[in-house]
């Protein structure tokens, strides 16, 4: 009898974890069950789309129709899965017409992702108030500058809001972004590289509130304006962007245990504590490998490396997640973001302490026509003077910088080992002292 | 060159719906995969062929292909003795996503009963059903 393999979603994790499974046993049937009607695109691709980088929503697609045939996957869309009994190791499944049907998994993974967190700001049920999480999300939004929006409020600074805020500009709208904590990307970067992106976003013609909340979303029926601490602002629509969370209803009415972050508790296996049932994804918790405490950053990248763990398990292979660094990345016009490990205000809340440092260097020798400013900022813990974290804003080259770094926290690497790290040089492409070196360099002289 | 929705169907070849192609070299036939298999899998990284004198059977696996993301069986679009594997294939694997009809060939066979031409597709036929994929 092949191995019967259920998936409850069909993204990144859903279809990776399928992959995965597939490439474990040639045999098994793996079925695919996924609430949305479009499956297998890459949700982190639509503010592109909107911004109008990329053409089509579709383009987002990364799996078609003829991938789930090639592989022999049983994708059901539009699909949703009403409950889950470990006992008799069953689903039960409706599809869009109300058929319901219950299907029997050896193994389960849940790959049910996140939803849009809507706080409850008065007049949040307004027509054109959006959420970004889906393509249908997309479609609405786009569809609403289509109709004629000329201005949009942006409530979250974080990285989806500030994504959309800039694809927002880009279509030509007047848009202000308000965030409600002192800073912008409050959880990517320590405040002193937050005002670097800030002031650029206002010079790009963004307008950014921080430190004030939403009191209310005015209109009749339809959104007209946002009033912030007192002052009205007229807006066309507001996108909320105030985080997601895991979707973990499902899981928890069939005992499956949720961890401290709100998400799915699971074991370097990706498994819950429920028998042959795995998560993997938005919904799934995992472990951070400097604070060893449970952590779930909702990143495509740390839902792919979730989905291949779980898939190979849950397909009888032996696969091991070793954890998350939050290693994340972004561009704002022409300015790139990335950031990985821990911010010194994260660092010092899980009491690290902590010794940074932060240079402005550039991408190329100094000399060669088109260089640009880079500034790197480390963070390093006080007593072991190993790498925590790092922090990169600049307009090319970031995100190799990124993975570096994250490769030197995942091997430990202390602050002196990378200052006298061998690196490369040619003029076109970067300066004889690399930037990451120089950093360490500033850094290593505040810990004598 | 035949091209539906931006995979190449050449001329002269037979199909099958495992997304395998045959050419009749006198009383051999070359088999591999089409082009819009090695589109689907994109970056291939490994091709687990059978050994010489090994005999495959039509649509029976013979081996796979394994690409970043995917994995495919090869289903034998005809019965008969294996005369020669494309080691090259099997060294550099990426030839099968450059040029999977001539230099990415994975097996020439002896086949054991050429009516079995008549149970996959021919040139047309291929054509026609590419376009429902």
């Amino acid at each position: 009898m092949p191995r019967k393999i259920v998936i409850i979603g069909a993204n990144a994790t859903g279809v990776d974890a399928a992959s995965a499974a597939r490439k474990t046993d040639r045999t098994a049937e793996i079925t695919l069950i996924n609430k949305e009607r479009h499956a297998g695109y890459s949700r982190c691709g639509l503010p592109f789309v909107i911004g109008g980088h990329i053409p089509n929503f579709n383009d987002l697609i990364v799996f078609p129709q003829s991938f789930y045939q090639m592989m022999k996957l049983n994708l059901k869309t539009e699909t949703t899965t009403t409950s889950i009994n470990p006992k008799n190791k069953t689903i039960d499944k409706t599809d869009k017409t109300g058929n319901t049907e219950t299907i029997p998994y050896d193994s389960l993974i849940l790959a049910t992702g996140a939803y849009s967190f809507i706080p409850p700001i008065k007049g949040k049920e307004k027509q054109g108030v959006y959420s970004l999480r889906t393509m249908e999300d997309g479609l609405q939004i786009d569809q609403a500058i289509r109709n004629g929006a000329r201005s949009a409020a942006v409530i979250g600074a974080g990285l989806i809001g500030l994504e959309t805020a800039v694809a927002l500009k880009e279509r030509g709208l007047n848009t202000t972004v308000i965030e409600l904590l002192p800073q912008v990307l409050p959880v990517m970067l320590d405040k002193d590289m937050a005002k670097h992106i800030h002031e650029m976003l206002e010079q790009k013609g963004l307008r950014i509130i921080i430190g004030k909340g939403v009191d209310e979303i005015l209109g009749e029926e339809k959104v007209a304006a946002i009033s912030v601490a007192g002052e009205q602002i007229p807006v066309g629509m507001v996108v909320v962007a105030t985080g997601v969370r895991a979707n973990t209803e499902l899981a928890t009415k069939a005992g499956i245990a949720t961890g401290e972050t709100r998400a799915i508790k699971t074991n370097t296996r990706m498994e819950t504590n429920v028998k042959d049932i795995y998560a993997a994804g938005d919904c799934a918790e995992s472990i951070n490998i400097i604070t060893k405490k449970p952590a779930c950053p909702q990143l495509g990248t740390v839902a792919v490396r979730h989905a291949k763990v779980a898939g190979i398990n849950a397909a009888g292979g032996y696969a091991l997640f070793p954890g998350v660094l939050g290693s994340a990345v972004t561009q704002f016009f022409d300015t790139q973001i990335g950031v990985t490990g821990l911010t010194e205000f994260f660092a010092r809340r899980e009491g690290i302490e902590t010794v940074a440092g932060t240079i402005t260097s550039k991408t190329k020798a100094d000399y060669y026509p088109g260089a640009k400013p880079i500034k790197v900022k480390l963070v390093v813990e006080k007593e072991s003077q190993r790498i925590i974290g790092g922090q990169i804003i600049a307009e090319e080259d970031v995100n190799q910088r990124i993975n570096a770094l994250s490769f030197a926290i995942q091997k430990q690497m202390t602050i002196q080992e990378l200052a006298k790290a061998d690196t490369a040089y040619a003029p076109p492409l970067n300066e004889t002292w690399e930037p990451m070196v120089l950093a360490a360099e500033v850094t290593l002289r505040k810990l004598r | 060159m035949v091209k539906v929705n931006d995979a190449e169907v050449p001329e002269g070849l037979y199909y099958t719906k495992d997304y395998e192609w045959v050419k009749i070299e006198g009383n051999k036939a070359r088999i591999g995969i089409t082009d819009y298999a090695q589109k689907q899998l994109r970056e291939i990284v490994y091709a687990e062929l059978p050994a010489q004198g090994d005999t495959t059977t039509q649509n029976e696996p013979y081996g796979t292909v394994e690409s970043v993301k995917a994995v495919s069986d090869l289903i034998a679009p005809l019965s008969g003795k294996i005369e020669q594997i494309n080691t090259e294939v099997q060294s550099n694997p990426e030839l099968l996503n450059q040029d999977s009809y001539n230099k990415g060939w994975l097996l020439l066979i002896t086949p054991t009963n050429m009516d079995e031409l008549k149970k996959i597709m021919n040139h047309q036929q291929a054509i026609e059903w590419h376009k429902t994929l």
